[in-house]
Formats: C-alpha cells, sequence, structure tokens
C-alpha cells in the first residue's frame, strides 16, 4: 500500500491552537510526522524590549492564558534577582498558592480536553464544571479568572485574608474529591484504558535524550521537577512529593497530572496552615541596575525558563522565554511514530502543548533535533539569501 | 376499494403513521436526545426555540436548507448529491415495515412476510450510502471516514443479525408484525433473549455512530469523516435521515423484544411511542458514560466478544424454543 | 460505571449553566471591570499613563493655565487590558476599578473616558 499523506492543521477540531502536522500514513498506522510551527508568533520578545519591567509583567501575563501565573512569576523572579532584593515571607506564599490553583486549573482544563478528545464528552464537561470552583477562588483573590496580574516586582498585589481562606478550604476539598473520583474513572473505565493504555510511548532513554519536560517526562519515569530540584518562592518550606508514573504511555502522563492535582490541593493547605504575617511588598526602585539573570519554574506543563538582561534603565535589553511546549515538540514527534491515525489527537494532546507561548523568535529543525535562535541581522541576511535563491530560480 | 379507502391509504403513508408523522417524531426524538444528553451533564441543552428548546431541531433543519448548496469541484457530482435523498428514501421505506399500532392496527402499513429481511438489508443499505457520500467527496478525511463506516459495518452488522435472527428463530415467523403480535400474548423477548437484546443495542449503538462507536464521523480525529465535505442541504437531509434512522433502529428494538406496540391497556401507539423512548433514553446514556473506541478496537469489541455471545443466543433459541 | 450513577443522579438535579441574559453571577470583590476616575482626586501627575502596559491611558490638557498640573487622564476602555497597573501606580488613590463589565457596545466613542472640563474655564 502506498504512503498517504493527511494533513493536520493549521486548522482542526482536535487543535485548540494552529500548528501544522503532515502525517504520512500506511493505512491507518503514522510512519513520520512533520510539524511546521509558528503561526502565532507574535513577536513578544522584541516587544518586551520596548517597554519598562512593570510593563512587561503583564505582557509576560499574556504570553499564556492558562499558566499566567508561571510566566509573571518567572519573569518577577528574574527582575528581583537583577534588583538584589528579595519579596517578604508571606509575599512568598501567596505566590505559591496562586502557582498551584493555578496549575490545578491548568491541569483540570488539560484532563477535560483529554476526554474530549477521547469522545468522552460527559466527563469534559463534568472536569469542566469543577473546574469553575478553582476560577472562583482565583477571582477571590485575585480579582480575575484567567490574567490574575497578583505578582508585581517586590511582592504581590493583594492579600489572602481568613474569609478567602475559608472559602477556598472548602473549594479544595470538594476537588479533592472530585480528583479521586475522577481518576477512579479514568482507571477503570474500559474506553478510556483501551484508548490511552500502551498509546504514544515515550521510553525513558528518548525522554532524556530529546529533553522533554514536565509531567510528559515525569511520565517516563525520569524524576524531574524544578519545584523539587530548584526551589522558588516558598517551596523550600512546603511539603510535596515529586509524581511520577513509569508505564510511559498517556495514562501514565494522565495519572501525573491527576496526582500533580492531589499535591497542588495538599500543598495550598499546608501553605494555608503555615502562612507567616507580615507585609505582602516592598517598595523597588523603577531603574534596574546592570545584569543578567535567569529564573526557573515548574510550569503545569513543565520547566519555563526566562532569561533577563538589564543595562541599567527602565527597560530591559533582551528577555528570552523558553516555555515547556516547545522543548516537548521533539519528543511529540517521537510518540506519533507508529500511532494509529485514531490516537494522534490524544497523544498531541498528551503533551498539554500550548502553541501561542511556544511560537517566538525560535526556529526549530526537527528532523535535526536542533534549535537555534536567530538574531535580527542573521534573520535579515537570511530572508536576503532566501529571496535572492528564489529568483534565481525564477530566472533560470 | 372504494375511494375512501384509497384516501385512507393515501393518509395512511403519507400523514399518520407515514412520513409526516415520522418526520415530526425523529425530530422530537432528536430533541429528547439532546435534552437528556445535555442534563446527564448538568447542562441545559436545546433552550431557546420552542418551550425549553422544543422546537431546535426544526429550527436546525430549517437553517440548513436555508443554507446554499455546495458541490466542491472534483467530487463524483451525481452520486454525491443523489446520496442524502436516497438515504432520507431508505430510512422512510424502512419505517413503514415497523406495526406501529396507529388506527389500532396491529400491522404495519407495510406487513409481508419476510419484511424483516427487508427491514435488514435496509439498514445495511443506509450505510452503504454514507459510505458513498464519504468516497465521492474526494476529501481525505471524507474517505478515511468512509472507510472506517464500512470496515465497522461489517462487524456490527453480523452481530446485530443474528441477534436478530435468533428472535425469528424464535417466533418462527419472518414478519416483522407478527413477531411483535407473538410476544403480546406471552413474555417480551427481553425477558427471553436478554442477551440478544443487550448484543442487539449494542450493534445499534454503533449502526447509529454514537459513541463509543462514532469513529467514522470522530470529530477530533477525521474533522468530521465522511460527512466532512457534505453542508447545507444535503448535510440537512442527512442529519434528518440520521434522526429517523435514530427512530427506526429504536422501534426496530421495539418490535424484535418489547412487543412492539402491544401492551396491557390503553392505545397501542403510546405503549409503542413510550417503549421508543425507553430504547432512546438507554442509548443515550451509553452515548453518555463512554469514550470513543479506535477502529481496530470497534472491530476487536464485536468479532471477539458480541459476535459470539449473539452466536450462543441463536443456538439457545434453537435449541430451547420457547 | 460509576459514570452512570452519577449520569442518572444529574437526570433530577437542577443544571449549572446559567442562563446568562436573565441569570448573572455577581463578581468577587476584587473583580476589576470598568476603570472609574475620581477627577477631583486627581492631581495630573501622569504615573498611570507612564505604566500603562497597553498605551491607553493619554494625558490631556484641560487646563493651560496650571501647566504640567493642569493635565487629566483620558482613558480609552478599547485599549484598556483590565490589568490594574493605574489603580497601583496612582498617588492619591484616584483610580478604581468597579464591578461593571458588560462593556461591549457598536460605538466606539463610548468607551472613552473624557476628563470634565473645569466648571470656571468655560469661555464665553
Amino acid at each position: 500500500m502506498s504512503l498517504f499523506e493527511i494533513p493536520l492543521g493549521p486548522q482542526h477540531p482536535a487543535l485548540k491552537e494552529p500548528i501544522r502536522f503532515i502525517f504520512k500514513l500506511d493505512g491507518e498506522i503514522v510512519v513520520g510526522a512533520e510539524p511546521r510551527l509558528g503561526y502565532v508568533h507574535r513577536g513578544v520578545e522584541k516587544l518586551a524590549e520596548t517597554r519598562t519591567f512593570i510593563q512587561d509583567v503583564y505582557l509576560a501575563e499574556r504570553i499564556c492564558g492558562i499558566c499566567s501565573a508561571a510566566h509573571t512569576t518567572c519573569f518577577v523572579q528574574a527582575v528581583e534577582e537583577l534588583l538584589g532584593i528579595e519579596p517578604p515571607p508571606r509575599a512568598k506564599y501567596i505566590r505559591l498558592i496562586v502557582f498551584e490553583l493555578n496549575r490545578i486549573q491548568s491541569h483540570l482544563l488539560w484532563l477535560g480536553i483529554l476526554a474530549y478528545e477521547m469522545g468522552f464528552d460527559t466527563l469534559f464537561m463534568y472536569i469542566w464544571r469543577d473546574r469553575e470552583r478553582v476560577l472562583d477562588v482565583l477571582e477571590m483573590i485575585t480579582g480575575n479568572r484567567v490574567l490574575y496580574a497578583i505578582n508585581q516586582i517586590g511582592g504581590v498585589r493583594h492579600d489572602i485574608d481568613d474569609k478567602i481562606a475559608a472559602y477556598m478550604r472548602k473549594a479544595l476539598s470538594y476537588l479533592r474529591e472530585r480528583t479521586k473520583y475522577y481518576k477512579g474513572i479514568v482507571e477503570r473505565d474500559p474506553t478510556i484504558n483501551a484508548r490511552a493504555v500502551e498509546v504514544g510511548i515515550l521510553k525513558k532513554r528518548d525522554a532524556i535524550a530529546l529533553c522533554a519536560v514536565g509531567p510528559t517526562t515525569r511520565g517516563s519515569g525520569v524524576k524531574f521537577d524544578i519545584r523539587a530540584d530548584d526551589p522558588y518562592a516558598a517551596l523550600d518550606e512546603v511539603p510535596f512529593n515529586v509524581v511520577v508514573y513509569d508505564t510511559e504511555d498517556v495514562m501514565a502522563r494522565t495519572l501525573v497530572r491527576i496526582d500533580e492535582i492531589l499535591e497542588s490541593i495538599s500543598m495550598i493547605e499546608y501553605a494555608l496552615d503555615h502562612m507567616p504575617s507580615g507585609d505582602i511588598r516592598v517598595r523597588v526602585p523603577r531603574v534596574v541596575p546592570a545584569g543578567e539573570a535567569v529564573s526557573r519554574v515548574e510550569a503545569p506543563r513543565g520547566e519555563l525558563v526566562y532569561y533577563v538582561r538589564s543595562a541599567g534603565g527602565e527597560k530591559p535589553e533582551r528577555v528570552k522565554v523558553r516555555t515547556p511546549t516547545l522543548a516537548n515538540i521533539p519528543a511529540l514527534c517521537k510518540m506519533l511514530e507508529g500511532a494509529y491515525v485514531a490516537d494522534i489527537p490524544v497523544i498531541v494532546a498528551s503533551i498539554d502543548p500550548c502553541l501561542a507561548c511556544m511560537d517566538r523568535a525560535i526556529f526549530v529543525d526537527v528532523s535535526k533535533e536542533k534549535v537555534w535562535v536567530w538574531s535580527e541581522r542573521e534573520l535579515r541576511r537570511y530572508s536576503l539569501r532566501w529571496y535572492r535563491s528564489r529568483e534565481g530560480v525564477r530566472r533560470r | 376499494m372504494s375511494v375512501l379507502e384509497y384516501l385512507m391509504v393515501l393518509v395512511k403513508t403519507l400523514i399518520y403513521p407515514g412520513v409526516i408523522f415520522v418526520i415530526i417524531l425523529s425530530l422530537i426524538y432528536e430533541w429528547v436526545d439532546r435534552k437528556v444528553y445535555a442534563r446527564m451533564q448538568n447542562r441545559i441543552g436545546p433552550f431557546y426555540v420552542g418551550p425549553s428548546g422544543f422546537l431546535q431541531p426544526f429550527a436546525d433543519f430549517l437553517k440548513l436548507l436555508s443554507k446554499e448548496d455546495i458541490v466542491p469541484p472534483h467530487v463524483d457530482y451525481h452520486v454525491f448529491t443523489l446520496s442524502p435523498i436516497i438515504t432520507l428514501y431508505l430510512v422512510l421505506l424502512a419505517m413503514f415495515l415497523i406495526p406501529t399500532g396507529a388506527w389500532n392496527e396491529p400491522y404495519a402499513i407495510l406487513a409481508f412476510e419476510g419484511d424483516y429481511i427487508l427491514a435488514l438489508a435496509l439498514t445495511t443499505f443506509i450505510t452503504i450510502f454514507s459510505f458513498f457520500a464519504g468516497w465521492s467527496s474526494v476529501n481525505r478525511f471524507g474517505v478515511i471516514g468512509a472507510m472506517r463506516a464500512l470496515y465497522q459495518m461489517i462487524s456490527y452488522e453480523i452481530s446485530m443479525f443474528l441477534c436478530a435472527a435468533a428472535v425469528a428463530l424464535d417466533t418462527r415467523t419472518l414478519c416483522l408484525s407478527r413477531m411483535a403480535e407473538v410476544q403480546a400474548s406471552g413474555l417480551w423477548y427481553i425477558l427471553l433473549h436478554p442477551l440478544g437484546f443487550v448484543v442487539f443495542i449494542l450493534s445499534m449503538q454503533a449502526e447509529l455512530d454514537k459513541v463509543p462507536f462514532d469513529t467514522p464521523e470522530a470529530k477530533t480525529e477525521i474533522v468530521g469523516g465522511w460527512l466532512t465535505e457534505i453542508s447545507g442541504k444535503k448535510l440537512a437531509f442527512f442529519r434528518l435521515a440520521s434522526d429517523i434512522k435514530l427512530f427506526f433502529c429504536a422501534s426496530l428494538a421495539t418490535t424484535l423484544y418489547l412487543a412492539g406496540p402491544w401492551g396491557p391497556l390503553g392505545p397501542n401507539i403510546l405503549w409503542f411511542l413510550a417503549k421508543v423512548t425507553f430504547v432512546i433514553i438507554l442509548v443515550t446514556t451509553l452515548r453518555a458514560a463512554f469514550a470513543r473506541f479506535r477502529i481496530d478496537q470497534v472491530l476487536a469489541v464485536f468479532w471477539k466478544y458480541a459476535i459470539p455471545l449473539s452466536l450462543v443466543q441463536v443456538l439457545i433459541a434453537l435449541f430451547i424454543p420457547h | 460505571m460509576s459514570v452512570i450513577k452519577e449520569l442518572l443522579k444529574n437526570l433530577f438535579t437542577k443544571p449549572i449553566t446559567l442562563k446568562y441574559p436573565q441569570e448573572r453571577k455577581p463578581p468577587a470583590e476584587r473583580f476589576r471591570g470598568r476603570v472609574y476616575v475620581d477627577y477631583d482626586k486627581c492631581i495630573g501627575c501622569g504615573l498611570c499613563a507612564r505604566d500603562c502596559p497597553a498605551s491607553a491611558i493619554e494625558m490631556v490638557v484641560i487646563e493651560p493655565e496650571k501647566g504640567i498640573r493642569g493635565r487629566r487622564p483620558l482613558i480609552d476602555l478599547s485599549r484598556c487590558i483590565f490589568c490594574g497597573q493605574c489603580e497601583l501606580s496612582c498617588p492619591r488613590k484616584a483610580i478604581k476599578f468597579i464591578h461593571e463589565y458588560e462593556l461591549a457596545t457598536s460605538d466606539k466613542k463610548s468607551l472613552l473616558l473624557i476628563p470634565p472640563k473645569p466648571k470656571g474655564s468655560q469661555k464665553p
């Protein structure tokens, strides 16, 4: 049977954001996957250079709507390192609580999407209904459901008072019950098992070689979590377990995320009990001294890296973001080889792709497993070369 | 035959319990299906058109009819445009074979010895025409969906037909109306053939392209499957046909296992409608409770479990007649 | 099969969906909706315009004789991203975010918050 090429995307119902794959099919089996990225490139990094540090906090938040707390925490930490200041302890706890609530929200959203990709609409509706409770809590704390704007350079904007804490505890205990219930469904339901067990295998060896991050790599038995390896915010005071499953399939990645929700709930409850009192914000100068800083956090999708360089002014000289989805794309292509067409959406969903945050001034050549960044000059030179060679073709 | 009798035949075929009755009722059953599905998921469901969204399927149908009729280039024009009409015709024809109990008559509009075979053959034809629609649309997703529809057909039809054959063996007739009548005097076949009923409902789920067996039109995998290129009036006809198919399959299950229109007291048509509603809610519950199987898993489910179980049912019917 | 139990249970409970135009969910206390500027408190320092990430705030001169103190913020709500930075930057707490969130309109001009002219300055 000859190979059949099937395009997936840039627009496809299984993908919430534009990315294009070309699959080579042998019947219903994928023999090759070729991604094409960059449909939602927004020039965020360049834009960040033209704005002040204060404004960049809001820009960073808008790189990704789902993990907005991760982006601001990471950026703010980098700037605080440049300034040489330490936020007050209470602010660190509040950052942690918002961050973990954000993770719960993101994982629940993802779990719903996975159920939807499998055609299990009921589970999708139930999970998204319960996710509203987390959003309500976040709205109470921060004043918004998606873009929290709570992290400021030097601390946080809002405090968590007793009324909110009480409401939060109630919502969290409800969520714990529900999450355990969903875990039971995922583990026992025959149709979910048929679609998730031994599907989208990513061997431990490959996960390390292809630099996969986050739940994707933890589902392959690699114990890699920035929260444990390089604690930030109040993480060095809050105990938690790194969830690792080693069956290397979609089911493992699902269970990692479900267990992380439960883990996050306990972390938040612990943080609420042990929160120190005091200020939530220190005053910071507007001008940031020259220097450079790197900050890492464990976003819901994996390791998020910010690099910020300041030349000693109100504006950064360079901001570089490495989002987790980008790191997971080579691993995704590996998982897709040998899969069924019907499994493509489930496997693509299993890395929890967030494409808008991925597309920036980065060039990926997946076939060579090589990632590079071009400066503006190099990019210009490349474009000139490209046009010249095309003109040459036309003349001939 | 007098003029009045001719008129009566006309009324029966066109209005009640014929074409118009069937179309209106299947649109109402689509509403039942959607509403129950929504309520099971803690949603409201259809809500705006008519009292509690009752007229939503009618509105959808009319809206699709008013849309532009698009025929993409390179499609096989005749097959592509005729398949929705023929599908609609076939499902309507199939409905004539079902004893509904209208006018308190025990027999269907078209009732003869062997109509059971015609009814099962029509279900096959309906699937084949959905294959034609997908295949002729020359769309990658359409072709894959069409292939899946055929793959799936060669599995669920066998178990479905075997279960139905067990009922025919037991009732010693090949007339659907007679089968229902036989059950009216004795026990319903849902009690005598519980295994057959379960397998029949499962196969029906695949026949109707519902979760967990909706692989031919799995929207997150292959966009719309064989329906991808179908739009406007053609989509309206296909959707109406699939609603009638739901009604037909539910009434087939009612006829075979729930004694059709027969009940202890009250008008027969009400008994018939109540039983059909029960079967449709059963289908909706199954649809809500599962995820979608992959095409190879669909085949495995039927060939490994459903077909052997239906064979067992046939053997039981052969050796332990009631 | 525990799903089926929940499915049947939900048949008899009230749906969770809000019938939005008829029913509205009250926003949380800290909710950031439409911007409200108390122009009496404003001293025209321009910090809000300087910090606004979306360039939604422009300082317009309404009392030229007062020089830099005679400016007031003109806020374009169609550019506003509701981040609340201006509320933080304002030294006189003149800017507040109120709970109004239904801002969709067909008239773009109605989304401009134009500072009022001071009472004494109207020329004959």
